[in-house]
């Protein structure tokens, strides 16, 4: 008997030190959800269609290119409604060897259907293929952006292995507006030739009909005067094909302008640098467009040969000017992105419910105490000293799991400490009935312990069939419910019924052959 | 001398059970009432999807105004609501779009900051985040420093975190006094603020945007849970007793649930993700106080074979009586603590628990036992009718 007593101790010791060790110091060892430290929580859509289309139409120009150059010019081009494909409206006159030959080395990733007209649509794989690099590449874009933000403990992960989804968190972040736009930036560079400006879109067109040309494209800038204040917009006729794109970018750094105005200076790779140093050479005293996200942002004409340096201007702040080269240094998104859902809490708040929660949690735990120890006199002494435990030991499974403690976590924290005394209750309640019937001490608690195990487990049980399913289905916070509530009634087993029994065991033996016990 | 109540009390509960079950059967109709014909049940952004920002203000805040700024987006339907809280001026305010995804969150913050704030001021005290507010001190150099672009950060960074910091202890900043209790700021760049910052009227404290597919999926999340935990401790239960107890738990179980939505629909209360976890801790409550009762009677039921079961029901009832109600009595403590003193994000699921406990703890005596009563003579009927027929 003294000898089970010591291992049982030596256990109860054992585990409470364990616990202690993990959880402490508990403001560094317990790791706390957004709701509690403030952030953002993101859910985001890459729009995988516009990833598509870019291949689509890069394709079409493509074929489009190569057969203009083997003289046989297609009459149009169109892109399908839909997006997943093109077609080539060829003239009667085209040899029809030309097309075959095209059409086998440069379509390989599509169906094609040939009549007088080409009809490609892209294969099924290969489009299911494609979505998924754009939502992998907008995944490592967002990740690389958010790295260089600089955020501690960012999570950006895919939902699901085959979903167009992301979710990312952010703890901590004091400016949510500015980190959701650094996301969401796409960030396309483009610089393009330019074949005309004009005040609108009419007047721009005007030369060629009011059609655009099949290899130009209308892109729209503002007008801006030297304080940078908009005033207007212009509109430029560019050529359809870049001259170089934000791949060719080796790195975006904020810089300044002639005027010392907040700018971003970029450097090319080498190859892109080669290609620009042959474009500027040949075309000086042309304007080129620096195209951002389909906007112009300037329009530069080209003074001399440029080898792989240049420089956005605008009205930036030094902030803008900071955000925009790290975008441009992370690299561009392949698709636009679209917010499913946000949950943004400010750090002051997340503190305002952690003082709330603690102050909730003590005032209940107060209640409970003070009540055992006056309803159960030595016995509630014993239930408290298991309550405590249950709660050091909750604590400390949460930090050895990192589990994540949430605001309704806290509120399940405080609500096990209701629930976990329930145990003792049952057990003390049948003690007091089996002294009632005239049973000895010793065996009125071998009785109200085994007698009462059943009715716990039972009763726990359903608890924890609830807090099983939460956990499954709960999301964020009420998973960190589920989460403490599991923990806790688990836990409540291990104080309430070993640990107590423990102690009233020890007592027992202490006092030999008792005849009354404090209950 | 301990304390002790409810000890070797008598009461016969099952006599009455008509009165009980009568009583109950009024409020569950009343709940009925009032959540299809009556007030409904009021769905938060979770479920209904939309955007909502809980927004403090330097003063009392004008309800109108905000409700003119955002109506002006034409973006969908606005409810505005104020806390109570004496001294706190928060408000919640939420926009609803159900056929809409997107970041609603911006165009209702710039709608705001168009209506109170001034316009192109260098800094937004109660909104701009560290590096912003150092970057304008950064431009603007008023403790004249010099040089570049970092040494001036430098010099200002400090500065920045340290008011950020008092931000967050406050939420919102009143004003210049405020500014006074951040020490580390330099007399230059109070004047700055004084002349260039504008403080705003209000501070986000936080937004919650859930498009219509996020919506739909919690919502299914949601029912799935409610589904799969019913569904499991019917299973625990029908494994564990007789069938006519099973169907008192579960009687008990719809009468607590119903109670409380009916609860929630009365007063008012959103529905979210946090009430239905309240909900299913409830339904997990009620069965387990359930279950320690119909564990005694089944006690009871070997040890005196004799004995009428509407006396055993009593007897085992008045045997668990004080744990019952001791139990019951403390969690109704500890969510009672966690009602009052919990803040306004776990009011409603506080108050989920206290209502679930009171009609739970209620139910399991009342409701559970006779049923199981009703269903156990019903069930002994048809056997003997069964029998006679042969």
């Amino acid at each position: 008997m003294k000898k089970n007593l010591t291992w049982r101790w030596l256990l109860i010791g054992a585990v409470t030190v364990a616990a202690v060790v993990m959880m402490w110091p508990p403001k560094e060892k317990i790791n706390l959800g957004l709701d509690l430290k403030g952030g953002i929580h993101l859910v985001l859509q890459v729009n995988t269609e516009d990833a598509l289309r870019a291949e689509v139409d890069a394709a079409m120009e493509r074929v489009r290119a190569e057969l203009t150059s083997k003289g046989a010019p297609p009459a149009g081009a169109q892109r399908m409604e839909d997006g997943r494909g093109f077609i080539l409206k060829m003239s009667p006159g085209a040899d029809p060897k030309v097309v075959d030959q095209v059409v086998e080395d440069r379509l390989l990733d599509f169906n094609v259907s040939r009549g007088v007209n080409i009809e490609a649509t892209l294969k099924p794989e290969v489009a299911r293929t494609i979505r998924d690099m754009a939502v992998r590449q907008g995944l490592e874009t967002i990740r690389n952006r958010i790295d260089q933000f600089g955020v501690a403990e960012p999570v950006i992960q895919r939902q699901g292995i085959e979903g167009d989804r992301i979710v990312v968190q952010l703890p901590g972040v004091d400016d949510p507006g500015r980190v959701k736009d650094l996301i969401r930036a796409t960030a396309f560079l483009e610089i393009k030739p330019v074949i005309s400006v004009a005040p609108t879109r009419e007047a721009l067109l005007a030369a060629y009909g009011g059609a655009v040309p099949d290899d130009a494209e209308v892109v729209v800038g503002d007008v801006e005067d030297l304080e940078g204040r908009v005033t207007g917009r212009e509109y430029f006729l560019l050529k359809r094909v870049s001259v170089i794109t934000g791949r060719d970018l080796r790195n975006a750094r904020r810089s300044q302008d002639r005027y010392n105005q907040p700018a971003v200076s970029f450097f090319l790779t080498p190859d892109g640098g080669s290609k620009f140093e042959d474009y500027t050479r040949n075309h000086i005293g042309e304007r080129m467009a620096i195209v951002l996200d389909n906007r112009v942002r300037s329009a530069p004409v080209i003074r001399g040969q440029i080898r792989d340096e240049g420089i956005i201007e605008g009205s930036f702040t030094v902030q803008q000017a900071e955000d925009l080269a790290l975008v441009l240094r992370a690299g561009a998104l392949p698709a636009s992105i679209t917010y499913l859902e946000e949950r943004t809490v400010g750090p002051s708040l997340g503190r305002e419910s952690v003082i709330r929660g603690l102050r909730a949690g003590l005032v209940g735990m107060a209640l409970v105490v003070a009540f055992m120890l006056l309803y159960y006199r030595g016995a509630g002494i014993n239930a408290n000293l298991a309550l405590i435990l249950n709660a050091v030991i909750l604590l400390g499974a949460m930090a050895a799991l990192k589990a994540t403690l949430t605001l309704p976590g806290i509120a399940g924290i405080i609500l096990t400490i209701g629930m976990a005394v329930d145990a003792n209750v049952l057990i003390f309640e049948r003690i007091r009935e089996e002294l009632g019937l005239g049973k000895t001490v010793r065996s009125a608690v071998e009785l109200g312990f085994s007698r009462a195990f059943g009715t716990i487990i039972d009763s726990n049980l359903t608890t924890l069939i609830a807090a099983l399913f939460l956990f499954q289905f709960g999301t964020g916070p009420i998973k960190g419910f589920a989460v403490t509530l599991s923990l806790g009634i688990l836990i409540s087993m291990f104080t309430a019924v070993f640990t107590s029994r423990t102690l009233f065991e020890t007592i027992l033996a202490r006092k030999g052959r008792a005849q009354t016990l404090s209950i | 001398m301990s304390m002790r109540f409810l000890a070797n009390t008598n009461f016969p509960f099952m006599r009455y059970k008509w009165y009980f079950i009568s009583a109950s059967l009024v409020l569950l109709v009343a709940s009925g009432v009032s959540i299809f014909f009556g007030r409904g049940l009021v769905m938060g952004v979770d479920f209904a999807g939309g955007t909502q920002l809980t927004l403090r203000f330097r003063d009392t805040p004008d309800i109108t105004r905000v409700r003119r700024a955002l109506e002006g987006l034409k973006l969908g339907e606005v409810t505005i609501q104020r806390f109570d809280e004496e001294g706190l001026n928060e408000i919640l305010v939420r926009m609803q779009n159900p056929a809409a995804e997107g970041d609603f969150t911006k165009a209702m913050l710039d709608a705001l900051e168009r209506e109170f704030d001034v316009p192109g001021a260098a800094v937004h005290l109660n909104r701009d985040g560290a590096d912003a507010i150092r970057d304008a001190l950064v431009q603007a150099d008023p403790d004249s420093v010099g040089g570049s672009v970092e040494r001036r950060r430098e010099h200002y960074q400090p500065m920045a975190e340290a008011l950020l910091e008092f931000r967050r202890g406050v939420g919102v900043l009143k004003g210049m006094s405020d500014l006074e209790r951040v020490e580390k700021l330099s007399p230059g760049v109070r004047r700055f603020f004084a002349n260039d910052a504008v403080f705003g009227e209000f501070a986000m404290l936080a937004a919650d945007n859930v498009g219509p597919l996020v919506g739909k999926d919690l919502r299914n999340k949601a029912t799935l849970a409610v589904i799969f935990s019913l569904t499991g401790m019917l299973v625990y239960i029908w494994f564990r007793f007789q069938l006519p107890y099973g169907i008192g738990a579960l009687a008990a179980l719809f009468h607590d649930v119903i109670i409380t939505l009916g609860a929630l629909s009365f007063t008012q209360r959103e529905m979210n993700l946090p009430t239905i976890a309240a909900l299913l801790t409830l339904v997990g409550y009620s069965v387990n106080d359930t279950v320690v009762i119909f564990d005694r009677i089944r006690e009871r039921l070997k040890l005196e074979r004799g004995m009428p079961l509407p006396a055993l029901m009593d007897k085992a009832i008045n045997q668990t009586l004080s744990r019952t109600v001791i139990t019951s009595g403390l969690t109704f403590l500890v969510v009672a603590a966690l009602f009052l003193f919990g803040g306004d994000v776990i009011n409603t699921f506080a108050f989920v628990l206290l209502v679930g406990i009171i009609v739970g703890t209620y139910s399991s005596i009342y409701i559970a036992s006779p049923v199981a009563l009703a269903f156990t003579g019903l069930f002994e009927r048809r056997r003997e009718a069964k029998r006679r027929r042969r």
